[in-house]
Order: C-alpha cells, then structure tokens, then sequence
C-alpha cells in the first residue's frame, strides 16, 4: 500500500514537472470577468468530435477567453441524457443555454416552453416559435455550391460524390448545394457531369442511418461511388474522412475528398493530401457573436430570431485549398470567386 | 464445475461488507482522477515546487465540488430555491434506476443458472421494437394501450432469450457468442425499422432513423404530476425485483434453474431436463431486460431513436455483478448506478468529466468482481462459497 502511494505520488511530480513546460509560457494577462454564464449541452457525438459539437464548444472557450463569461458545460451519451443535462443547465441559472445538433430539437424545444424566463439557443435545430429559443441555421448550400461547382470543374471522370450521415435538413442542404454547383458547372462547361448519391430533384440518394465515424457503412458507400466512377466525393456525417480515403486508397484511383464543418485538412493533417477543400460552417463564429451580442452591458432583450449564417457574415465559407492550390486552374477560381459574389448579392439561387 | 461457474459463484458469494469497501476503493480512486485532471489543479501544477500547497487545497476542493455535485445532482439539490428543483433530483435518481434494476435482474437470473448473458442490449433492442410498434401503430384505450405494448416488449425479448437458449440446448453454441452476435442484428433490425415509412418511420419526418413519440395512451403515466418525469418504471422494477425473489428463492422453476447453475451434470442426474432448463432461463432473462425496454420506448413522450437502448444491456452486467444477483442487492445496485447517471450533468457543470463516473463504476465492479485482490489488499478472510 505504502509502495503503491509513494508511486503515485513520483507519477503526480512527473506529471506537475510535465504540465509545467506546456503550461509555464501560456500564462496570458487575466481575461476579463463578466457576470454572464454561457452553457452548452452537447448531442452524441462528444464535445471531441471535429466536427459541430467541437465548433461550438470553441465559440464558448472564445467568449470566455475574450469576454471573460463563465461557462458551463455538459455532454450527452444517448438520448437518454438530454433532458437532465438541459435540465441540470435551467437549474445551473445559465444565462444562456446553447443545445447542439438536430437531435436535441424536441428536448430544448420543450425546455424552452418549460422555463420561459431562460434563453435558449438550438444549433441546426428550429424552434417552435418560441421567443426564447434562438435557431442557429445556416445556409449551407451557399457554400456547398462552391464546393459542387469546383468539384466538377476538378473531377477528371466527371462523376462526383456526396452522401451524408442521416436525411435531415441540416445534412441534405448540403447535399443540395453540391448537386445544383456540380450542375452549375456542366451548364456553364458543357461536360455532362454526374452526381452520384444524391439527387437534389428527387430527394433521393445515400445515407448511412447515422453519424458513426468511419463506419462500414460509410466505407461501402464511399467504395460503391468510386466504383461508379466519382473521384470527388463530400462526405456529409462527421468524420467520414477515413472511411473515404480508405475507400479511395484501396480502389486505387486519383480521387480526394471534400470535407466539411471544419477545416479537415487542418484538424485531421492527415488526410491533407486529399483534402480538396472544406464546406466550413463556422459555429465558433456564430456562437461566439451571440454570447458576445447578448452578454454586453445593454444588450438587446433575448429573442426566437435566427441567426443565418451566410457567405455574406462569415458563418460559412469553402476552406483555403492548401495542397491543391497549384491544382486548381485560375480559371476554375475566377469562376468560384464570381459565383460566390453573385450568391451574396443574391443574383444566384444556389437551389437551382 | 468448471472453472468460470466457481469464479462466478465466488463473486455472488460476496459479503455485504466487501461490496462496501469495493463502493469506497471506487470513489477514493476515482477521486484521483476527479482531481489530477480538473482545470484548477492542472494550472497549479505550474507552481508545484514553489506553492505545493496550492495543488492540494486545489485537488481537495475538486474532490469535494465533485461530489457534492454528485449528491446535489442525485439526490436533494441543496441549492434550489424551489421545492420541486430541490426534490427533482431523487426521482431522477429512481427513473434512471428503473431500467437499470429490470435489466440488471435478467442478467442476474442469468448468472444464477451458470449462464452468462450479455446480449441485453439486444433483447432490450427486440422488445424496443416490439413496443414502438404498437405504441406508434396501434391505437388502443388509454391503459389497455400500456399494458399490451409492454407485454409486447416482454415477449419479444424474451423471444429473443429462448432464441439462445435453443441455440446452446441444441447445438451447443456458447450464449455469449450467440448473445453479443444477436447484438447487432437487433439493432440494424430496429434501424431498418425505423427507416422504413410503412414500418416504424415517424410520419413527416425527413428519413432519418426516429419513430413517432408513443401514442399518449402507451405512455408510462408520471407518478407525481408534470414538474416531475418520474413514471411508473420504478413501480415496475420493484415488482420486478419481487417476482424475482419468488422466482429464484421459493419456486419449483427456480430451484431447477439453482440446481443446473450449481451442477449441470448432478441436475441431470436427479432428472432436471439441462437443455429445457436453458431455454427458459434465458427466455426470463430476457424478459426481464423486456422490461427495462418498455420503460425505455413508453418511457419517453418524444420520437425514438435505436440508441435509446442507452447501453443499459451491458450496464445490467456491472448491476448484476455488483448486487451479487440477488433481488436486493441488484435493486441496490441499481439505485446507486441510477445516482450515477442522475449526477453526471451537475458534476460535468462543476468541471468533472462525464468519464469519471465510468471509471468509478467500472472500479467499483472490478473490485467485487476480483475477490482475490481485495482480499488481499485488506487481508480478509476467503469468502464461503456455497
């Protein structure tokens, strides 16, 4: 016993001695403090999930390095938790709570009506109408378009890729963006171009039946596509960029990826080389200006208004090409640049 | 006997006083992964060798924030400033329990005959579906309703035991093979359900996997009115723990299920059909676990989804472990695991990890379930083993 405590302790220096180099340099000047609690409550995929939990867990670490809110977090296992972490989040006296991803909706939403004095925020959920519960949406197509139209104008087969996690509004706008920017480019090229895995007309095409990383199920759709000839694919559910390069690896084609949610090639560097670009939805942004929004000194009063985000406020955008940067013709980027002032200035419907 | 059948007996065999002190192990452990990774700590590593006092007052008050969430979260929230958030806490604490006592005592059952059932998550998955089906699909009158959807989930699960039951009786086929393969068929089973429109797909939905909530007559009725979610499941799983007390301790089907749990082959002897006997254990196995999978699908009032087996399948083997398989011990053991869940969102608010209390459970069972090394550490006697 004695052994095993004197052990633990040597490991504990070790470990102080350790965090002490990591630590030692990053001591900044104190944030400022205010007296505003942000919370988030996350869906199942963890507050590590590179993708939209991890985006808005960011937003929050943002507000409070920079405006000095305290924070509250929790996560969620299974369904089972989303009520006691909101819960737990009304009886924490949170200022505002922020519910992440589409299958938290009827939670906060009953949340919302439950509390009426609390300010909640539902991140690609709807709300119900109520003033307290403030949707944060995107319109993901904008920049999915992009993503389309530089996908075909790149594919060397002509044939492009996309499917995604579940068939929910929240995966499917981008799915729709894809289509239409991949048929923008066959209109404005001439080169008959094919979308495999969604059809954005007939509301049909691939999905997984979850969001579970690099599945099989993932791989087989990937693996499938390739064998109808895509060498660009999107996958829409998260992490699927394992399942994808595998698919594309062990098929031994050219193909790349593009990503989405965040930058992939930045947060998984491995899989670099074959990121063309990403679809990034920025809700480390839209988080963080919401907090910032409300938790100033004479803030407006709460409301159910949604927060969009759009090519035009930042809230989403194609990541920089990277590696691909020499591979994409000047041409190709002229084009993209016009299609992208033309869809903030509303002269291009990117859902047709 | 072989040699797992006398390691599993030795377990059950364990002391109330041992089952304690494996309870405290796991908390004072735990707690050291409470404080060496909590944000206050980790700064004052820094300034270790200069203010080593720091760390530990810093390591001290994560301990007692942690825990004093833990009970704020799960059993009377001491910071509210209204009875019904103050109160909310112990009836989360019973609701979560629930299906963790049900599931826990159709593993336990399981354990009683010799046989190792870790396919819950499976038969609660097939009860799932049994109950989703005629909760969404049928309309029924209010209370008929309830009954036959969780008489439903009853038999569908318990369908899916005698399934591997048969298995083993016929062909020998170990059950935690068949069990944890059985696994995945029920759930991709249930997700193909609940893809399907003429199936289980919610009405208007977009096409993802998620059926219609139950229809308000399927529902489990809320004990004490709306502030409260709390519902009849904890009924339930008490009378549960009951009709197991009489199955296992009193019945004449029980002592066949004792006997072939003991000795197979003398059970044989005295003329008990081994291979029958395995059929219905596992079948009221399963149907235990049944139970807890009505309480998971007519326990909700909003749409499901195929993880709202939330595991519970796998957790019953740490409850039954932990309550040495008898109806008391399991229903403790499943009030404690029931806390756990209840006060996880608070401890996470105080900056605990939710993994914590995963790594205290686990603990906990690691420790009754190594009976050699906690006697050991604290030099007890060898358990009898009857």
């Amino acid at each position: 016993m004695n052994k095993i405590s004197r052990n633990a302790f040597k490991g504990l220096a070790a470990a102080a001695i350790a965090t002490l180099a990591l630590t030692g340099c990053s001591s900044t000047t104190a944030a400022p403090s205010l007296n505003y609690k942000a919370c988030g409550v996350s869906d199942e995929g963890s507050w590590k999930d590179k993708s939209f939990n991890e985006s808005v867990l960011d937003g929050l670490n943002k507000a409070k390095a920079k405006l000095g809110v305290k924070l509250n977090t929790a996560e969620s296992k299974s369904p089972e938790d989303f009520v006691p972490n909101l819960q737990a989040m009304v009886d924490a006296k949170c200022d505002v709570i922020i519910a992440v991803g589409f299958n938290l909706v009827d939670a906060v939403n009953k949340a919302a009506e439950a509390n009426p004095k609390m300010n909640f925020v539902t991140v690609d959920g709807w709300s119900n109408k109520a003033t307290n519960l403030k949707p944060v949406t995107y319109s993901m197509n904008q920049s999915a378009y992009l993503a389309g139209y530089l996908a075909a104008g790149y594919s060397k087969t002509h044939v492009v890729g996309t499917y995604g996690g579940m068939k929910i509004p929240a995966v499917t706008d981008y799915m729709d963006g894809f289509y239409y920017g991949a048929k923008a480019f066959e209109k404005a090229s001439g080169t008959a171009t094919k979308v495999l895995g969604w059809d954005a007309v007939k509301k049909t095409g691939d999905f997984m039946g979850d969001f579970v990383p690099n599945s099989g199920v993932s791989k087989t759709i990937a693996a499938n596509q390739v064998k109808g000839g895509a060498d660009v694919i999107m996958p829409v559910a998260g992490d699927q960029f394992g399942a994808v390069s595998a698919a594309i690896k062990e098929a031994k084609v050219d193909g790349v990826m593009i990503g989405v949610d965040k930058d992939i090639a930045k947060t998984s560097p491995q899989y670099a080389d074959m990121v063309l670009t990403s679809v990034e939805k920025r809700m480390t942004n839209a988080v963080y200006d919401i907090v910032k929004q409300y938790s100033a000194k004479g803030a407006p009063a709460f409301d159910g208004t949604a927060y969009v985000g759009t090519l035009k406020n930042g809230g989403t955008d194609l990541s920089p090409f990277g590696t691909f940067d020499s591979k994409v013709s000047a041409d190709l980027k002229t084009a993209l640049a016009k299609l992208k002032t033309g869809i903030m200035d509303g002269s291009i419907n990117p859902l047709q | 006997m072989s040699e797992s059948n006398k390691v599993l007996k030795e377990i059950m065999a364990g002391s109330p006083m041992r089952i304690a002190i494996s309870v405290l192990l796991g908390f004072a452990i735990g707690s050291i992964f409470m404080a060496a990774f909590s944000d206050s700590v980790v700064a004052s590593y820094a300034t270790f060798f200069s203010t080593p006092g720091d760390t530990f007052r810093a390591a001290g008050q994560t301990i007692v924030d942690g825990y004093t969430a833990l009970f704020n979260g799960s059993i009377v929230n001491l910071q509210a400033d209204n009875p019904v958030s103050m109160f909310r806490p112990i009836t989360e604490t019973l609701r979560l329990a629930a299906p963790l006592i049900m599931a826990g005592l159709g593993v336990s059952l399981g354990f009683r005959v010799g046989l190792f059932n870790v396919g819950g998550t499976g038969q609660m998955v097939m009860g799932l579906l049994g109950a989703t089906w005629v909760s969404t699909r049928m309309s029924m009158p209010y209370g008929i309703h309830m009954v036959v959807a969780l008489l439903v989930a009853v038999i569908f699960a318990a369908g899916t035991g005698a399934l591997v039951g048969f298995l083993k009786a016929k062909t020998g086929a170990h059950e935690v093979i068949v069990t944890i393969m059985l696994n995945y068929v029920a759930i991709n089973l249930f997700t193909f359900f609940l893809r399907q429109p003429n199936l289980l797909l919610e009405h208007g939905g977009g096409g993802n996997p998620k059926s219609d909530p139950p229809a308000l007559t399927a529902q489990f009725p809320h004990l004490l009115g709306d502030s409260f979610q709390l519902n009849l499941g904890i009924i339930l799983a008490i009378g549960a723990a009951f009709v197991y007390w009489w199955l296992m301790e009193r019945s004449t089907i029980g002592y066949r299920f004792r006997m072939v749990g003991h000795n197979a082959s003398a059970a044989k002897a005295a003329g008990i059909s081994v291979p029958k006997t395995y059929v219905w254990a596992m079948a009221v196995s399963a149907a235990f676990i049944g139970l807890a999978a009505a309480n998971q699908g007519l326990g909700e009032n909003s749409g499901l989804t195929a993880s709202i087996h939330a595991n519970i399948g796998f957790d019953a083997i740490t409850v039954a472990l932990l309550g040495g398989s008898r109806a008391g011990g399991v229903v403790v053991a499943g009030l404690l695991f029931g806390a756990f869940k209840a006060g996880s969102p608070a401890m996470q608010i105080m900056g605990v990890s939710p993994e914590v209390l995963g790594i205290i459970q686990a603990l906990i069972v690691l420790f009754v379930a190594a009976p050699p090394l906690i006697r050991a550490i604290f030099k007890l006697p060898k358990a009898e083993v009857k």
